[in-house]
């Protein structure tokens, strides 16, 4: 599915967000092509994480507008962007921490489906991220990465057009790192996906074009290699050459 | 013993076990049998207590499995005794009255849900928002003293309440009403169909996606579903069960008063529910059971600050027993048969997490 000649499944256009007088997004237009996997990165408080927010209806733009596949969606709920076909990972892991691994899981795949086809769903998803030795505890008691992983397991259960990964790859040991990248590339087969990440050796294992953002802004927005040869963007993000 | 005590600490979303029916058999055979050994004053007092879980139950229900904290149950309550009253004086028969008495503060649950949870008041605005409804409508019934206040053939009679309730007649024989141990049987009964009821619907999709809203609501949200609509659905409930207590109550006692919406007793339905355990079923039941008696106790002591002593109770528990009597019992009994208790209901876990009771 690198068909990114293709449609556009999201786009935004001059999007502001203001917090008080600071703008954590700032005109940002931003252009998705249906099938990509495109990787957002920036400094911290670069605004990667507000943008994901905002894309899911978490918080409200001040002004601008996102169309998802040609739909203006500019202020739905999250609860609507999400039937929309919208799924997201959060930077911290946004679970039901009082509920079993597979009793998340099931909340998700059961949405818009019978008992059934949503217990065959979580099976599927069990098995694809090997979440059988932990299925049955409580998410609570379970280590960050693997909370994360039962994250996205969430977000696959429902099968969404676009996924947004906000730093999937925080607090997973390297192995770990690995078969994320593996994973998600094996989504995007499938799946649009954005990924919001720090670990350059992760965004080099699985993305072709990468957005920069910085102070609110897209800086940049090119092929990785030429990305982070860019002498600008290594000094606002990078801040050091040894990185790349 | 261990492997019991753990099934019956079964996954909230689970199917109950076999154990879990065993116990609400083994409970119900015992209420059956209850009346053979007490006498009608007793009887009379265990009634109440029946009655009152109800209303400990519709809070419990939605504090512990949704997590909103409704301060005005009694509104509820207090509507649903005095529809009762009202209806039961003005019509022949009883079976519509007791009806009304549950739908009409079911439809007033829906109508100031809507305004709650669609304004979307934030949790502390909406527990402040329900007392101050219960504290209103109770001001409001006690001004109803003057002889306009009329409903029918019947006067409100402000703060002196109205006596004289009707008895609830035998739908299919209306000559026939229930006298003091018959309506212990049906607020037994009552009470037993409830406590499935609840502990079923964890098991529905409906349930499931509650105990997600109350574990995270903005995830539920991101999954696609309206938490609002669930929120205001377990509103509704809660009211309609709020509603059934206060009937129950009307007919139990003969006589409705303002009281039924007053603080005091919105204050107790709080102190039942945390005293006995607020994320399980059972532990509302206990509460009410042990403050009703220590509250009659009390008073038969002579020791006049009974309310004094509840606060001290409830500060006690809010302190030492964080999760309620019946998740540290339960716990307790669980170490003490050498398994370990479930993480679902540890210390630090404010919520029943799938306890069976």
């Amino acid at each position: 599915m690198k068909d990114v000649a293709g449609t556009t499944l999201i786009e935004t256009r001059q999007l502001v967000k203001s917090f008080g007088g600071v703008r954590a997004t700032d005109t940002v237009d931003f252009i998705l092509k249906e099938g990509e996997l495109r990787c957002l990165i920036g400094p911290n408080g670069a605004g990667k994480s507000t943008f994901f927010k905002l894309l899911t209806g978490q918080i409200a733009p001040t002004s601008g507008n996102i169309l998802f596949d040609g739909d203006d969606v500019t202020g739905l709920s999250s609860f609507e962007i999400a039937r929309q076909g919208i799924g997201i990972k959060n930077q911290k892991p946004d679970v039901f921490d009082g509920l079993s691994a597979r009793e998340n899981l099931w909340l998700a795949a059961q949405f818009d489906t019978d008992k059934k086809t949503a217990d065959r769903r979580v099976e599927r998803v069990v098995d694809e991220l090997k979440l059988g030795a932990f299925v049955h505890k409580l998410v609570g008691e379970l280590a960050h990465g693997q909370r994360q992983w039962v994250e996205i397991g969430m977000v696959m259960a429902r099968s969404p057009r676009l996924i947004l990964l906000d730093e999937p790859s925080a607090g997973m040991d390297q192995e770990e790192r690995v078969r994320t990248a593996e994973l998600l590339k094996a989504l995007n087969t499938t799946t649009t996906i954005v990924v919001v990440e720090h670990d350059m050796q992760f965004i080099k294992r699985i993305a072709d074009v990468v957005t920069v953002f910085h102070r609110g802004k897209i800086l940049r927005e090119a092929h990785v290699d030429v990305v982070l040869r860019d002498p600008e963007v290594r000094n606002v993000y990078l801040g050091r050459t040894e990185v790349v | 013993m261990a492997k019991f005590l753990q099934r019956l600490q079964s996954p909230s979303g689970e199917r109950p076990g076999a154990a879990w029916w065993a116990f609400v058999v083994i409970a119900s055979l015992i209420l059956a049998l209850l009346p053979q050994t007490l006498g009608l004053a007793q009887l009379l007092d265990l009634s109440v207590v029946l009655v009152l879980a109800l209303l400990a139950l519709s809070m419990s229900f939605l504090w512990g499995y949704i997590g909103i904290l409704s301060f005005g149950q009694t509104a509820f309550f207090g509507t649903g005794g005095y529809v009762y009253a009202v209806a039961a004086m003005n019509f022949d028969s009883t079976t519509l009255p007791f009806l009304l008495g549950i739908v009409l503060p079911m439809l007033l649950a829906a109508v100031l849900g809507y305004f709650m949870v669609y304004g979307k008041l934030s949790d502390i605005y909406f527990s402040v928002m329900t007392l101050v409804i219960t504290l209103i409508m109770n001001k409001a019934m006690r001004a109803t003293s003057g002889s306009q206040y009329v409903v029918g053939d019947v006067r409100l009679n402000g703060q002196n309440g109205i006596p004289g309730v009707p008895p609830l007649q035998v739908p299919w024989n209306p000559e026939v009403t229930l006298f003091i141990d018959h309506v212990y049987y049906l607020a037994a009964a009552l009470l037993i169909l409830v406590y499935i009821g609840l502990r079923l619907l964890l098991t529905t999709s409906f349930g499931r996606v509650m105990i997600g809203i109350r574990e995270n609501e903005q995830r539920i949200e991101l999954l696609g579903y309206d938490a609002r609509r669930y929120k205001l659905l377990a509103f509704i409930l809660s009211g309609a069960l709020a509603g059934l207590s206060g009937t129950m109550f009307a007919i139990w006692g003969n006589f409705v008063a303002p009281e039924m919406f007053g603080l005091d007793r919105a204050a107790e339905v709080i102190i039942w529910v945390i005293v006995g355990g607020k994320a399980t079923l059972i532990g509302p039941i206990v509460g009410v059971g042990i403050i009703q008696y220590l509250t009659s106790w009390l008073g038969m002591q002579g020791v006049g600050q009974v309310t004094l002593v509840l606060g001290v109770i409830l500060i006690v528990f809010v302190l030492a027993f964080k999760d309620g009597l019946v998740p540290t019992l339960g716990n307790l009994l669980l170490r003490l048969v050498g398994a370990d208790p479930e993480s679902r209901i540890k210390k630090g876990s404010d919520l029943e997490k799938g306890s069976d009771l």
